[in-house]
């Protein structure tokens, strides 16, 4: 293993390679020539203060490109809103943002340029929000800014300036706390009322109290809960009853009840159960909203499959580079190896081959020859292409996937479904309850109907029922959200608890996607470096992961390559100084001389001049999460396309017993049935991109967030940050919600049926029932509060910390 | 007991300030973003910032 660490992004520096950069005037380790330019550039602009506030590692930083094209006005059109002559602003989204002391990096770097007026950096989202004076600076100055910084820049569409969204978090917020202010004050009112009650308080203060009441419960009733009667009217409208209308109700009749007292004087007054209501159910929804807005940025990362710019060619043959949204069916596009297809088209070049993990979920390239179609958001891998464009915006297939996505994360959980129609039908029954015991003790004792009927309705107040579920899971959602663990189908939890299996891929999900090269072999009177030099040269556009491995490796910039041609599957070849080098697999670069598999040669046309060999990195947190897995008793396995010795060497490493290599999508998937029908409720954790059909097949699919986009579509989990430890406390969590799931439940029935019938003959006077509401409720709430999450265990800690005494050292 | 006559409407003043500041907050952006604004004081120096308004 390599001792140093790349002092930027963390990465394990190359052995071999002596690359650094300079920082307050010593030097320091970095892995690549991007990273040493990101730490020279921080350090130029005296931001070093970076590297001691940040608390992950940055991302690795890319190699410069150009942002020329973002200065188009018609590409500004749709990504930038001009408030005036001397002030634009524009929304950007930063790939790379880690932590709050990025956000500070970045503010920082970009208020240095001149004409910038405002930033507004959000970590969570990854958002920046530029405000700046268009004649003074270009748009693509502060891209490119950003780029060198390390973050990829991508403006997203003005549409997402669009303040709709802010309002609507800023509104619910006022709500919230105006709601909180009143309940308290009123709660203050009502307990001198309770004391005077015992203490005998004379009628004038009485009322001088209760007036107080009117007054501060009127704005939490009338402003605070408007959404409540908003959304009770929508329903009454549709006639389709949720949740809205026995709040709505039950809040307006207290208010109401309260009120006529308070006016004709009578015996008593439910302010506090009033504004307390309402508090306690827009926490929830407060809550939920929360939840809901993080999971919208995961279909923010799959609409950014399709790019935003294209090379189009215009009438006089040319390529000109326009923004996406710009094609229009006809147009004549232009897509270089590597790049994805901006728009769903029909293939003019002959063929070429390309990676529709979007579709299928195989990374293997497919081939496509003239006249056959190609979907938007696809990877070209052998190229440049020509492309005729056929669908555009909203017609192509990508974006019918976002919509489905989208759509997905709309619904519910059963659960609270079927907790929204009990609580419904409870409210019905109460509601018949209360005027059978209103008409009752009118037949019996006319001055005790009032109080009883109202003492039925408030002790009930559904808030137990109606807040039992919403209260856990969204607690849970959130507590998760937090951990980097989205759940996207609403039953995930549920089903995450039911496991009894828990199958791995290997590739992308146990090891990551990167490859590292570990040792090189040169034949035949070459140095090591020159043949590695030779080697990423001929590699050098390419995104495969050997290629990135290779280049990563390097320590000398590529030389140009000439008739460079890959052939997908096997390698790659080239001209280099008037010779022509080939590159991949033994059988394509040496067939003469190699005969295994493993490693890949390089040759030129007499002789093998390098064997180099990878291997694939293994997860920190693969250990340590499959041990706490097992001991939970779950049985896993591993179900790799991978070879024999990988596998078993990997499985043994992490200690599976049971494993697969070779496997297909079919038998993986094949394999996952046989499973499920001898009634095993089986998990598949993988990163989609050869998955995505198995992730299907499961009983509870689960995606790494590092992996294809796609992924997260057919997943039922996302594990965002590249975390697979996270797994484990996501278990905890859902068993921990399971537990108080049941327990507010118990309690509200038992609450319920017990209060009820007592408050109904006339046992439970009407102040009596309002605490018990509303400690009923407080149970509930903060019951479900039990759920949090538990500090990063000692050991993980310690894993990532492992890296840093090298540093330290080599400082 | 004629001291809550003065006490109580003083509560009601305290409570419709404390709102109004709030809202204030609320409106100019403070409650925006939680996690950003909580690192900024861990950097003593406030030099570019400064830099940039010398240059405007």
């Amino acid at each position: 293993m390599n001792a140093t660490a790349c002092f930027h992004c963390g990465e394990p520096v190359p052995t071999g390679l002596q690359l650094c950069a300079t920082l307050d005037g010593t030097p320091r380790a970095v892995c690549c020539i991007g990273c040493q330019a990101a730490v020279g550039w921080i350090g130029t602009m005296g931001l070093q203060d970076y590297y001691r506030l940040r608390d992950v590692p940055a991302e690795r930083a890319a190699a410069a490109n150009d942002y020329g094209a973002w200065d188009r006005p018609a590409l500004q059109r749709m990504y930038v809103r001009h408030d005036d002559e001397a002030r634009a602003e524009v929304c950007v989204l930063a790939q790379g943002i880690r932590c709050a002391a990025c956000g500070w990096l970045i503010e920082r770097a970009l208020r240095e340029l001149p004409g910038v007026l405002d930033i507004g950096v959000n970590i969570p989202a990854r958002r920046l929000q530029i405000v700046w004076q268009p004649q003074r600076v270009a748009l693509s100055a502060l891209l490119a800014q950003l780029g060198r910084l390390g973050y990829t820049p991508q403006p997203l569409s003005a549409a997402a300036l669009d303040t709709a969204q802010r309002e609507e978090s800023r509104t619910a917020l006022k709500r919230l706390v105006v709601a909180g202010l009143g309940m308290m004050q009123s709660m203050m009112y009502a307990v001198a009322l309770y004391v005077g009650a015992f203490e005998g308080m004379d009628p004038l203060t009485r009322d001088f109290f209760r007036w107080l009441g009117v007054l501060v419960t009127a704005p939490v009733v009338l402003y605070a809960g408007a959404p409540f009667f908003v959304g009770a009217w929508r329903e009454w409208r549709t006639r389709r009853f949720g949740m809205d209308t026995p709040v709505a109700l039950a809040v307006a009749l207290v208010f109401v009840a309260s009120i006529v007292e308070t006016v004709r004087r009578g015996a008593y007054v439910y302010f506090d159960s009033a504004s307390m209501f309402v508090f306690l159910l827009l926490s929830a929804r407060h809550v939920e909203l929360f939840a809901r807005r993080r999971a919208a940025d995961v279909v923010d990362a799959l609409a950014r499959l399709q790019p935003p710019l294209a090379q189009r060619r215009n009438a006089s043959g040319a390529l000109e580079t326009v923004g996406t949204h710009e094609l229009e069916t006809g147009d004549i596009v232009v897509i270089d190896a590597g790049a994805s297809v901006p728009a769903d088209g029909v293939l003019l070049s002959e063929r070429c081959d390309v990676d529709e993990a979007l579709l299928t979920g195989e990374s293997n390239a497919r081939r496509r020859s003239a006249g056959e179609s190609l979907v938007a958001g696809s990877i070209v891998r052998t190229g440049p292409v020509e492309l005729r464009v056929v669908h555009v915006g909203a017609q192509t297939v990508l974006s019918s996937i976002v919509r489905l996505v989208t759509r997905g994360q709309q619904q519910r959980p059963r659960r609270a479904r079927f907790g929204d129609a009990l609580a419904a039908r409870f409210v019905a029954g109460v509601l018949l309850l209360t005027v059978f015991t209103a008409g009752a003790w009118l037949l019996l004792d006319p001055s005790k109907a009032f109080p009883a009927a109202l003492a039925v309705l408030v002790v009930s107040c559904p808030c137990a029922f109606a807040l039992a579920i919403p209260a856990a899971t969204t607690r849970a959602t959130a507590v998760l959200a937090r951990r980097g663990v989205l759940l996207l189908k609403p039953d995930a939890l549920e089903k995450l608890l039911a496991l009894t299996h828990l199958t791995f891929d290997k590739t992308g999900t146990l090891t990551t996607r990167q490859m590292e090269l570990v040792g090189v072999q040169a034949f035949g009177g070459r140095s090591e470096a020159h043949c590695l030099r030779l080697a990423a040269s001929l590699e050098q556009s390419s995104m495969h992961p050997l290629a990135l491995a290779l280049r990563a490796a390097a320590v000398l910039p590529p030389l140009p390559v000439s008739n460079s041609h890959s052939s997908t599957g096997n390698g790659v070849s080239g001209e280099l100084d008037g010779r022509v080098y080939r590159l991949g697999r033994a059988a394509f670069a040496a067939p003469h001389d190699g005969n295994d598999d493993n490693g890949v040669y390089l040759a030129d046309a007499d002789a093998v001049l390098a064997k180099f060999e990878f291997r694939e990195r293994v997860r920190a947190d693969a250990a340590v999460t499959l041990a706490a897995l097992r001991d939970e008793g779950l049985q896993l396995q591993i179900l790799s396309g991978d070879a024999e010795g990988a596998v078993a060497a990997l499985a043994h490493r992490l200690g599976v017993d049971t494993w697969h290599s070779r496997a297909t999508p079919e038998h993986k998937l094949a394999q996952l049935q046989r499973l499920r029908s001898s009634g095993a409720v089986v998990g598949m954790v993988g990163d989609g991109v050869n998955d995505a059909p198995v992730l299907a097949g499961a009983d509870l699919a689960i995606a790494l967030g590092d992996g294809a986009q796609l992924a997260q579509a057919s997943a039922d989990i996302v594990l965002g940050g590249d975390r697979l430890e996270a797994l484990v406390e996501a278990r905890r969590i859902a068993r921990l919600t399971g537990r108080v799931l049941r327990q507010n439940t118990f309690w509200a029935i038992v609450y319920n049926f017990l209060s009820i019938p007592l408050a109904a003959v006339g046992l439970v006077p009407p102040w009596l029932a309002a605490i018990g509401m509303s400690t009923s409720s407080l149970v509930v709430v903060l019951n479900s509060l039990r759920i949090r999450a538990q500090p990063p265990a000692p050991g993980a800690a310690a894993a990532s910390a492992t890296a840093r005494p090298a540093l330290e050292g080599a400082a | 007991m004629n001291i809550i006559l003065v006490l109580i409407p003083l509560s009601l003043v305290l409570l419709g300030a404390a709102l109004w500041a709030f809202f204030w907050g609320v409106n100019h952006a403070q409650f925006d973003d939680l996690e950003t604004p909580a690192l900024m004081p861990l950097s003593e120096d406030a030099a570019p910032r400064a830099a940039v308004e010398k240059t405007e």
